[in-house]
């Protein structure tokens, strides 16, 4: 599975609820559209930090990494060269 | 003359009329500046036809607009409510109706404004503040923010005009209730500025107050912050969200802030994802806290962290325009888990179930009496005999008085659950989730978090034959309720607890 899939049916599953892939654009922005608040992206970070392996330091809780499924993808995406 | 808060921001204006009042991104108003806009506000209201205490509905996030349209209002003899922008559109309707608002102002970028705009009776007035998104076509007549502030001289604030009494209708401010009972908490001009000049005194703020705010004004925390910081002629600077909580400090420090306001959750989010010592944040001489008890632990973590800064512990309720007690800086080491004493100008007793006063060390109600009371439940008389008796705010919260009366809060009487200093009703989440077909029976309690004090837990006891997943039941309430008031937790059950008479015995979910 891609690290978009994941990270798209995460946010589908515990945020809105649903399978319906189309409820979910990948540039919509969270905060935003109110899909996530400030404790549900500590939420979405144990995810990352589980799922993907990588430690995401607090400097690193920006909305450029953080703000969209696209960001989140290029992100971790990121983190995951850096590591290897 | 009335004297109302649009006198204290005046008084502001006269005395540093090119000091920032509010800060939002690049933008940087002054009082002169957000004067102005008031006016212009006012102008606006007043031309339209806005009556005495009529109501005026603000759908808008924290920025300078906002402040220019609570005052405005309150400028042209009306009533300002600030609405929950995360509310879904059948809860603002709900709200504006029972209201009887003439006017609303609502940001174009909100999500709810289409089927607000459609549905909302065609006599309120609409103001839409923004650029609407593309295909987001409004099909109702509506006015834009830059037609009202249109005038570079608007006219004149009449301030002998304002109030005909201090017991005037200045605001509104709905609290969790059903769709069949909103709750609208009704606060007069004296309540408004009884409670802002209390605060004024204990936090002992200043003309040089640099707040970095992040609570929002439309709840009665947030809508201190903005009253006591404009009437003292000091600097809001406006961070609209935690969710990236570095970014907060960073601008606590850059902005050189004297002050920061939160709720135990902002509190629990700063120490656990920034590195509070590392940033240069000695300019900041206070932090305040309130909406709910704060885990002692993060009191001395913040001691430690920033030494150099006076904390203070405090307690209100929106039914008390927003201040009750605050527990002074000096005294927070020795009387750790206290909320404080009384504010200037409030008297508060604990009170048996008799309404006897409770010996110290004993645990009864908190009661409250001062110019801060609210008028009342909006038509809702019913309510608001019960809570509020000969003047005293009965407040639902159990406490005890230590031997030098300072209050130590040991929990609620009422159901009320209060997540990351949200007052939420669970009927109103049991009333969503019952609209469900194969909901038999639904009991909703707050459980203990360690970030947000309490989350929401629902049980459900379902129809036989008709499948129902929690994912249905969250996706169902994401559509008809502001996402706070979500269950985080569904359990399916067999049944619920009960009286004989088959009311829920709510306590009893909590020890399953």
């Amino acid at each position: 599975m891609s690290v978009e899939t994941k990270i798209r049916d995460y946010i589908l599953e515990n945020y809105l609820f649903t399978d319906d892939q189309s409820a979910l654009e990948n540039d919509t922005s969270f905060l935003d559209k109110g899909i996530i608040d400030s404790t549900g992206i500590m939420e979405v970070i144990a995810f990352l930090q589980e799922e993907f392996e990588i430690e995401v330091e607090d400097e690193e809780m920006i909305p450029e990494n953080l703000d969209s499924v696209n960001n989140i993808v290029a992100y971790v995406t990121k983190k995951q060269k850096a590591d290897q | 003359m009335t004297k109302t808060l649009v006198h204290l921001l005046h008084e502001s204006v006269s005395r540093c009329p090119d000091t920032e009042a509010i800060v939002l991104q690049e933008r940087r108003v002054t009082y002169r500046q957000l004067w102005r806009e008031v006016s212009s506000v006012a102008g606006f209201l007043r031309t339209n036809g806005l009556a005495k205490e009529a109501r005026v509905g603000i759908l808008h996030g924290n920025s300078p607009e906002y402040a220019a349209i609570y005052y405005g209002t309150l400028a042209a003899g009306g009533t300002a409510i600030g609405l929950n922008t995360s509310a879904k559109a059948k809860d603002l309707l709900n709200w504006l109706n029972h209201s009887e608002s003439s006017f609303v102002f609502a940001s174009a970028k909100n999500n709810e404004l289409h089927e607000l705009a459609a549905k909302l009776d065609s006599e309120v007035g609409l103001v839409i503040i923004g650029e609407l998104p593309k295909n987001q076509a409004i099909d109702r007549p509506f006015q834009t923010w830059e037609q009202v502030v249109a005038d570079e001289n608007p006219p004149e604030i009449d301030l002998d005009g304002i109030a005909e009494s201090e017991t005037q209708l200045a605001a509104f401010i709905y609290t969790s209730g059903t769709t069949g009972n909103p709750k609208g908490v009704t606060l007069s001009h004296k309540n408004l500025l009884a409670n802002t000049r209390s605060i004024l005194e204990y936090l002992e703020l200043k003309s040089d107050e640099r707040i970095v705010n992040v609570l929002p004004f439309y709840y009665s925390y947030g809508n201190s912050i903005l009253h006591t910081h404009l009437a003292v002629g000091g600097t809001i600077i406006l961070e609209n969200s935690l969710m990236y909580p570095h970014k907060v400090v960073a601008k606590m420090a850059e902005e050189k802030a004297t002050g920061f306001s939160g709720v135990p959750s902002t509190f629990a989010l700063l120490l656990s994802r920034t590195k509070l010592q590392e940033y240069d944040l000695r300019s900041v001489r206070y932090l305040s806290q309130a909406g709910g008890p704060m885990p002692p632990a993060n009191v001395e973590r913040l001691k430690k962290a920033l030494p150099h800064v006076r904390i203070f512990i405090m307690y209100g309720q929106t039914e008390a325009t927003a201040r009750l007690t605050y527990l002074p800086p000096e005294r927070l080491e020795e009387k750790l888990g206290s909320c404080g004493i009384p504010i200037p100008g409030v008297r508060i007793e604990i009170r048996d179930a008799e309404g006897n006063p409770c010996p110290p060390g004993t645990t009864g109600e908190i009661c409250a009496t001062g110019d801060n009371i609210m008028l009342g439940y909006w038509k809702n008389p019913e309510d608001t005999a019960k809570v509020v008796v000969d003047g005293w705010l009965k407040t639902g919260d159990l406490a005890h008085f230590d031997d030098d009366r300072y209050i130590f809060i040991d929990g609620r009487s009422s159901e009320m659950i209060k997540s990351g200093g949200q007052r939420i009703s669970p009927k109103e989440i049991e009333e969503v989730i019952s609209e469900l077909d194969g909901v038999a029976e639904v009991g909703v309690v707050g459980i203990d978090d360690e970030m947000l004090g309490q989350i929401i837990k629902a049980f459900i006891v379902r129809k036989p034959d008709i499948p129902l997943e929690a994912k249905t039941i969250q996706a169902h309430c994401l559509k008809n309720l502001a996402s706070y008031k979500i269950p985080k937790h569904i359990e399916f059950t067999n049944d619920l607890p009960k009286t004989a008479s088959g009311k829920l015995r709510r306590h009893l979910l909590l020890e399953r």
